[in-house]
């Protein structure tokens, strides 16, 4: 009896160790980049990819992670902190030692939309779980046109992270359970905007990478698909049709907002910032289009809107609106206005502003501490700095402030504790 | 129209002023030129940026932080304790100034400044900078950096800062304490 069940303890154990083996050494992966691709574009094809390549790439936004400030163009090396460590992004100019001159055409779609790079696994800092969902033909224009810029001798940055994270291979065991074997975005008896909207969404623009919340094993967790996370110490916000409309937008302000950056809304800020800045300010009226139309649901963008009504007000303790009132009246009110109604083109308004109406606090108790720096929006628009002011307001002043904020012009309870403040800081 | 006002007490220049109303919304620039008579802080862009319109608010521990007048209200200096350009220089019984300070001095000496539009803020900054110092001296090589990054927020149109800085600079060095070895 004994025996039988050391046997089969043992059996088990093989099996498993057989399938952990299988899995690292990626048997189990698969690639959903076809047969075809094994063939080489010619130079005449690679020529007339180029144009739409350098749009799709905009749409993709490679540049902004693909280049640091001031550094070499595409030649990677911003760093990501991640919780495990800090990682460093390619060169992904055509130099054949340091960026991908000598990749080919397959080797680029795989490192692309499978993860599996010349050199090994990406680290999915890389949004390849998005891009998984681009066509095969977006695919070659981005390397049709990555290929047509200057090559870039600058060796790529080593990553600092521990072990076993800086085994790429351990990598198959993230991409079995987190990248779907599903590649299509398209969906029958949608309208063409509206599927044009999601591949952009979820494809090219990989929205979900940040607004969709991640699972244990940090891959996107679909069944919150874009419902909102927090990064970097910050909360991207819920970008569904109802966390949308909660932060005050409809279809076409939203479209224009991914143009501009700016609205009543408010002021892209963080890394929202830098995607308008390299990627949505570029794309093509139908795209924003289809865009809002899929974000919003709505087979196209309409005409007109109707914008959603304003939050009702909540009622905060007189204590913590005298304290607040008189806050917003020393340090705020000189450029938001004593309304709220901010400056336009210098300072954003609160009154509408989509961070009081956020269900967590974080991202305005932030800024309030912390400020930030000066932006320059498409269209010679430009928000003046905010200063950050945890230097003149105690724990308690800034949670009386933003409560206050947040219950008269967000519509939210006064929820933000002295020691959420104190955290922050 | 009515207009809310406060009342506001605090300290200027080492007086007493007030209880005197204010209404609530009035920015602490609009209080000093408008009540007191105080126009030595100069309104730049009035919105945050230049640094022209700083005074001092001294401390309860007697350290000394810069404070923009343009978007700070006057309410916001209830109870404390504030410097304006008006009062660095030493005075006499009648008011008339007998000596400069150190910093007003070392502009002067250094012919730092052109229209002088941005100089009551740098005054203020530079003191500042000092008074840190004081508190927390750097070690030489660092000295440049430090005095960039603390006056780097003040604009001036007219000079391209060269002559600010040395004066800073040429300041500190001769002040006994301000620099570690
Ligand atoms: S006038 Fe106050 S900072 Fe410019
Ligand atoms: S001296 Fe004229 S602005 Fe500075």
């Amino acid at each position: 009896m004994a025996r039988k069940l050391l046997l089969a303890v043992l059996t088990v154990a093989f099996i498993g160790a057989l399938a952990a083996g299988a899995v690292f050494l990626g048997l189990l992966e698969r690639s959903v980049v076809s047969r075809e691709i094994e063939q080489p574009l010619t130079a005449e094809q690679m020529k007339g990819l180029v144009k739409r390549g350098a749009y799709v790439a905009v749409a993709a936004d490679c540049y902004a992670c693909h280049v640091t400030k001031g550094g070499a163009p595409w030649a990677g090396g911003l760093p990501f902190e991640t919780p495990f460590g800090t990682i460093y992004s390619t060169n992904i100019s055509p130099d054949r030692e340091h960026g991908i001159g000598a990749w080919t055409r397959a080797e680029f779609h795989r490192a692309v939309r499978d993860g599996v790079g010349k050199n090994g696994h990406l680290y999915p800092a890389m949004p390849y779980a998005s891009y998984r969902k681009l066509t095969a033909g977006d695919v070659d224009a981005v390397y049709a046109y990555l290929m047509s810029r200057e090559p870039m001798k600058v060796a790529n940055r080593e990553n600092h992270l521990p072990f076993p994270m800086n085994i790429r291979q351990g990598l198959t065991f993230w991409n079995l359970v987190n990248l779907s074997s599903g590649t299509g975005t398209e969906v029958a008896g949608r309208s063409e905007a509206w599927n044009r909207g999601r591949y952009l969404t979820d494809a090219l623009a990989h929205c979900g990478e940040c607004h969709t919340p991640r699972n244990l094993t940090m891959g996107m967790k679909e069944s919150a698909y874009l419902q909102g996370a927090e990064l970097e110490g910050v909360i991207a916000p819920d970008i569904t049709k109802a966390g949308l409309t909660r932060m005050g937008f409809d279809p076409l302000v939203f479209a224009s907002f991914m143009k501009s950056g700016i609205s009543a809304q408010g002021a892209m800020t963080n890394q929202m910032f830098e995607v308008v800045h390299f990627s949505t300010q570029y794309l093509s009226p139908d795209d924003l289009a289809a865009m809002s139309a899929y974000l919003f649901d709505l087979a196209k963008l309409p005409e007109r809107a109707t914008p959603p009504a304003p939050p009702q007000p909540v009622a905060v303790s007189a204590e913590t609106a005298s304290s607040a009132r008189s806050t917003y009246l020393a340090v705020c009110a000189s450029c938001h206005g004593v309304e709220g109604q901010g400056i336009p083109h210098v300072v954003v308004p609160l009154a509408t502003n989509a961070s009081l109406r956020l269900a967590d606090a974080r991202n305005l108790n932030r800024v309030i501490l912390s400020g930030i720096p000066a932006q320059r929006f498409p269209g010679l628009e430009r928000m003046q700095p905010m200063p950050g002011f945890a230097a003149q307001l105690t724990d308690q002043e800034v949670a009386d402030l933003s409560n206050w904020l947040r219950a008269n012009w967000g519509g939210q309870k006064p929820s933000v504790t002295v020691d959420e403040v104190r955290r922050l800081r | 129209m009515t207009i809310a006002t406060r009342t506001l007490s605090l300290t200027i220049n080492d007086e007493a002023v007030g209880p005197i109303d204010v209404p609530e919304t009035m920015m602490m620039q609009d209080f000093l030129y408008e009540y007191l008579n105080l126009t030595g802080s100069r309104m730049g862009c009035g919105q945050g940026i230049c640094h022209a319109c700083t005074v001092i608010v001294e401390k309860g521990d007697g350290s000394l932080e810069e404070m923009r007048t343009c978007i700070t209200g006057a309410h916001w200096f209830a109870g404390r304790k504030v410097r304006t350009v008006e009062g660095h220089a030493k005075r006499d019984a009648n008011g008339a100034i007998t000596q400069l300070s150190p910093v007003q001095q070392a502009f002067i000496e250094h012919f730092s400044f052109q229209c002088g539009y941005c100089t009551p803020g740098f005054v203020t900054g530079a003191t500042v900078l000092l008074d840190q110092l004081k508190r927390n001296p750097v070690r030489r090589e660092a000295l440049e950096g430090v005095i960039s990054e603390a006056l780097d927020r003040h604009i001036c149109r007219c000079t391209g800062y060269v002559r600010y800085f040395e004066a800073v600079r040429d300041l500190v060095l001769r002040t006994p304490g301000l620099v570690k070895a």
